[in-house]
């Protein structure tokens, strides 16, 4: 019988603060120069340390590995780079005994062309998989649906020799799209779940949930029989398998994402996709007006579900959901080399992007953490790693983790060759500057103030719990805003702008109350009727937690 | 067999092994039970599950009895209904609740347990668990809060039993419980030692009388303790005692780990404090001191240790120590308590308690320690322990060694100087002269 370690909690996500683990970078346990379970378990005491609660793991499946393993060839296995089902089992007890949770990718849309459920349609079209996938005589149907990877694909239809028709994908032309229409699919897909909850992990972040089912006419996204069957997904979940959590991928507008809540019977958590090109737009505008913008126009969500939110992560930094006009922005501020851009956005890590400006890197997990949902990390980016725009797709920002300062960034002991990408070595970012042995030696190190920042959030509910009111004032280069729950009530006030700025702050409702200062605890003056008059250092941020004076 | 569920509520929340004081109980219920003697009174044990307004959920274990009508659910008022579980130990029963078993074994060979049971009494609840001690031979330790798992306590003592550490009180026999809700460890039973001293107690009374006297026993508790860390490090086939190499980031991570919480507890140092002066505003220079004794990274292996040890976890039996309670922080996770560490936090652990007990024989019995007895408490412990222990548990060389024991110190003094400022401020001076000298001390080259 499994072993629960957790005490049942099933709003567990909402306080949670997750971590993007690619298991090929992270480290390397068996020394053949990729990492692996094994590698990933030895690092746990580093992950607890750092005040992970859940870890999101990509693809793990076997694969061909032609689109980093979001094209899988078989859902119940493990891909052998990586170990065994058994090494999986032993990882998530493991991360179990320290507290920390585990959620794995998952594609339901589509399959590699190498999976035998594709071979087998194609070859024997009224077999039993013979409408597993959706197969067409032309390529005329679902016209209105939009090219995600616009750089490689020129329709969502690829004819196929061997079958002699076309079949549909969404993403690339070794990705046919399941058919979905087929209940036997719906079933197979329910089995794979099943499969890794009996294992005992703790959800899944589903990929591409928009594209399951298609409808002529329309845009072939977000479709009323996608959202009936994720429904289904989750009755099913919650009837057997207590406190897991369903993470939708879903990079739409925030009134399409919504949707996928439900009425909170459908996915518990989505990203926000939209929030996150416009926090870089503030910092390089120097004007919170987007950020307020994007939030005034989210609509509340259920109680029981919950924001996912990011500064970066594995893929491009997405700018599908910006305006043409903003993405030329974009394009222009943060992608100056033309290497730097992949399909709709910037191939690049958190701190390249942001000039490796460390005042710009605090503020921006400032904000993240100030918002309503709960942080992503991405690997890497607790140290401020860096990428390397030459390597092709998106295995830049994939690139070894930087745990020393020694051979191979003591990812592997592998030999320098046989890694399966080589750590970066450049001066600014390269291993010998930037690694984990280093900054956890370093009181003044950004790890260590993140892992001071992670521990502060955590103390408080309010973060992932309370509401969110934006607190605007003449000066668009603030960004403030008031958390409340229960007892508790923050202020968080951050300055997007290169210069030194002053700020009066309507705080009239807390008149009487006294802001004190999260990190030193230093109290500041008492709140009046007058506006409250702050000045923030360049890129500088406050929280405050006002108190009741006794 | 219904309880009323407020009554189980008001119950349960009273209790002083009750662990989530602070929360809003939603709903208490039985989640299963078995039933372990039958005629009258009735004896029952029943799992509870607590469910708090959050959705979260704790599981107890009572026993309860039943009269005709009447039921006590706290059943081990009457002390002497315990026998049962004793006996269904010795008899090796297995039980059948609705959700799953509960299996009753005894230590092949124990003889302790082939007596029949007269007196029992009730010595109180601890944090975590309620004991009963039968004709001053046996006692009963019931674990209450249950949390997935094998208990420490039986783990180790079942270990070191197995492995022929001779200075433990004899396991004698325990329950446990397998099913739907968890698999958990519900009590044991082990050997009661008869007139043994309370190592605190028995420090206390000998510093204030005849404090040589109490010296003379602290190079055996250092054997003792060496041996004990050798046997626990001794069986690298035994995967949840197994020595292992820590990672090359333990150090760092313990280091950061230490620096932060000095940073944090000195923040809200009360400067005015006349018992804080020593080390008022030398925050920095106690984070310096870490650096200095964390640049070379070697931490030894790693083993199952005690997890808490001090003064009052060891016994004097007349003739030798008994080291006592391998349960582990009460407050930390189970996980958490049976996670392999350095050999040198218990160490670190005991030379803590040499220090609170010079100071509190002047707090508690009016009488100063003879000048330099810690120190030489210290160094008679240290010497039987170094003599002792498996080498290849610590660090290599001596000076990495005291430098790692030093780290261990300041964390431990670090805590205690919390604890003290928030519950005991006549104590703040303990922890206080502990970090003054780990600052003063220089560090070994």
């Amino acid at each position: 019988m499994s072993e629960q370690w957790f005490e049942r909690d099933p709003l567990w996500f909402k306080r949670a603060v997750f971590y993007e683990v690619h298991i090929r970078g992270f480290f390397d346990g068996n020394d053949d120069g990729s990492g692996d379970f094994r590698g990933l378990i030895e690092k746990l005491d580093y992950l607890q340390w750092l005040g992970v609660d859940c870890i999101w793991l990509l693809p793990m499946y076997p694969s061909p590995l032609r689109d980093g393993g979001y094209d899988i060839a078989d859902f119940y296995n493990i891909h052998p780079d990586y170990g065994t089902v058994e090494d999986f089992k032993e990882f998530v007890e493991q991360a179990h005994q320290r507290g920390i949770r585990v959620i794995a990718d998952l594609v339901m849309n589509h399959t590699s062309s190498d999976h035998p459920w594709f071979q087998e349609s194609r070859t024997d079209p009224t077999g039993p998989r013979g409408d597993w996938y959706v197969w067409s005589d032309t390529d005329e149907p679902y016209k209105d649906a939009r090219i995600i990877f616009v750089d490689t694909e020129a329709s969502n239809w690829t004819l196929d020799p061997v079958r002699g028709q076309y079949y549909w994908h969404r993403f690339f032309s070794h990705q046919p799209d399941l058919n979905f229409e087929n209940p036997e699919v719906q079933d197979a897909m329910l089995n794979v779940l099943r499969f890794w909850l009996d294992l005992g992990i703790d959800g899944f972040r589903l990929d591409a949930v928009p594209y399951l089912f298609e409808e002529e006419g329309t845009s072939s996204e977000n479709l009323p029989p996608t959202h009936a069957y994720l429904k289904r997904v989750r009755a099913e979940v919650d009837a057997r398998y207590p406190d897991r959590v369903l993470l939708a991928e879903a990079n739409q507008w925030p009134a399409d994402v919504v949707q996928y809540f439900g009425d909170g019977d459908e996915c518990q958590m989505a990203f926000h996709f939209p929030v996150m090109p416009r926090m870089f737009m503030a910092v390089r505008r120097e004007d919170a007006t987007p950020m307020y913008e994007i939030l005034g126009s989210t609509p509340d969500i259920p109680a029981n579900c919950q924001w996912g939110l990011f500064l970066r992560n594995h893929d491009e930094l997405t700018l599908e959901m910006v305006t043409d006009e903003e993405r030329d922005y974009m394009y222009a501020e943060y992608a100056k080399d033309p290497r730097m851009k992949l399909n709709l956005g910037i191939r690049r890590r958190l701190a390249p992007l942001l000039d490796g400006s460390r005042d710009e890197i605090e503020l921006m997990h400032a904000v993240l953490f100030s918002l309503p949902g709960s942080p992503v990390l991405y690997y890497g980016d607790e140290i401020g790693m860096g990428d390397n725009v030459y390597l092709g797709d998106r295995d830049g920002v994939r690139t070894p983790m930087q745990w020393t300062g020694d051979r191979n960034a003591g990812f592997s002991r592998a030999d320098w060759a046989q890694l399966y990408l080589q750590p970066l070595m450049d001066p600014v970012y390269g291993y010998q500057a930037v690694n984990i042995e280093a900054q956890l030696r370093s009181p003044a190190s950004f790890l260590r103030w993140l892992h001071r920042f992670i521990a502060l959030r955590k103390e408080h509910p309010v973060f992932g719990l309370g509401s969110y009111e934006p607190l605007r004032s003449d000066n668009s280069r603030i960004f403030a805003h008031i958390r409340r729950w229960e007892e508790d009530v923050i202020l968080c006030v951050h300055n997007v702008a290169r210069s030194a700025q002053p700020v009066q702050l309507d705080l009239s409702e807390y008149a009487g109350m006294v802001p004190e200062e999260m990190f030193g605890r230093t109290s500041f003056p008492p709140i009046g009727e007058l506006p409250y008059l702050l000045t923030l250092a360049p890129r500088g941020f406050f929280w405050f937690r006002l108190r009741q004076v006794t | 067999m219904r309880f009323d569920e407020h009554a189980l509520i008001d119950h349960v929340t009273q209790q002083r092994w009750y662990g989530a004081k602070s929360r809003d109980v939603a709903h208490a219920q039985v989640v299963d039970s078995v039933v372990l003697r039958t005629a009258e009174p009735q004896f029952a044990l029943a799992l509870v599950e607590m469910r708090y307004d959050t959705g979260a959920h704790d599981l107890y274990q009572l026993l309860y009895s039943l009269r005709g009508e009447t039921i006590e659910i706290d059943g081990l008022k009457d002390a002497s209904l315990a026998r049962e579980l004793v006996s269904a130990m010795r008899s090796g029963l297995t039980l059948h609740g609705a959700e799953g078993v509960v299996e009753f074994r005894p230590v092949e060979g124990y003889a302790g347990l082939g007596r029949e049971l007269k007196d029992a009494r009730d010595v109180g609840a601890e944090q975590s668990n309620t004991s009963i001690v039968f004709d001053d031979e046996l006692i009963l330790k019931v674990f209450r809060r249950l949390e997935p798992g094998i208990n420490p306590e039986l783990e180790m003592l079942r270990f070191l039993t197995e492995h022929g550490f001779a200075n433990i009180a004899a396991l004698g026999g325990w329950y446990s419980y397998a099913g739907g809700p968890l698999a958990a460890t519900l009590g044991i039973v082990q050997e009661y030692v008869r007139g043994g001293l309370d190592g605190w107690e028995l420090a206390l009374d000998e510093l204030a009388g005849d404090p040589d006297r109490f010296l003379g026993r602290l190079r055996r508790l250092g054997e003792v303790t060496g041996e004990m860390h050798s046997v626990l490090g001794s069986d690298s086939n035994d995967a949840a005692f197994s020595p292992e190499t820590p990672s090359v980031e333990s150090l760092g991570l313990l280091t950061a780990t230490v620096d932060e919480e000095i940073a944090r507890v000195f923040l809200m140092l009360p400067d005015e404090e006349e018992s804080v002066a020593p080390i008022a505003g030398r925050g920095e220079e106690v984070r310096d001191q870490l650096r200095q004794l964390t640049y070379t990274g070697a931490a030894g292996q790693f083993i199952r240790v005690h997890g808490d040890y001090h003064l009052g976890q060891t016994m004097w039996a007349g003739d030798d120590w008994v080291i006592l309670d391998f349960e582990g922080e009460p407050a930390r996770s189970l996980a958490e308590r049976r996670r392999k560490r350095s050999v040198l936090r218990d160490v670190a652990g005991m030379l803590r308690s040499f220090a609170y007990a010079a100071s509190a024989v002047s707090l508690l019995r009016g009488t100063d320690p003879p000048e330099g007895w810690e120190e030489e408490a210290r160094s008679q412990f240290l010497e039987g322990y170094f003599e002792t222990v498996d080498a290849s548990l610590l660090p290599a060389g001596q000076s990495a060694t005291e430098r790692l024991l030093a780290v261990f110190e300041l964390e431990k003094a670090v805590y205690e100087l919390q604890y003290e400022l928030d519950n005991r401020p006549d104590w703040v001076g303990i922890p206080v002269r502990g970090i003054q000298r780990l600052i003063e001390e220089p560090t070994a080259a």
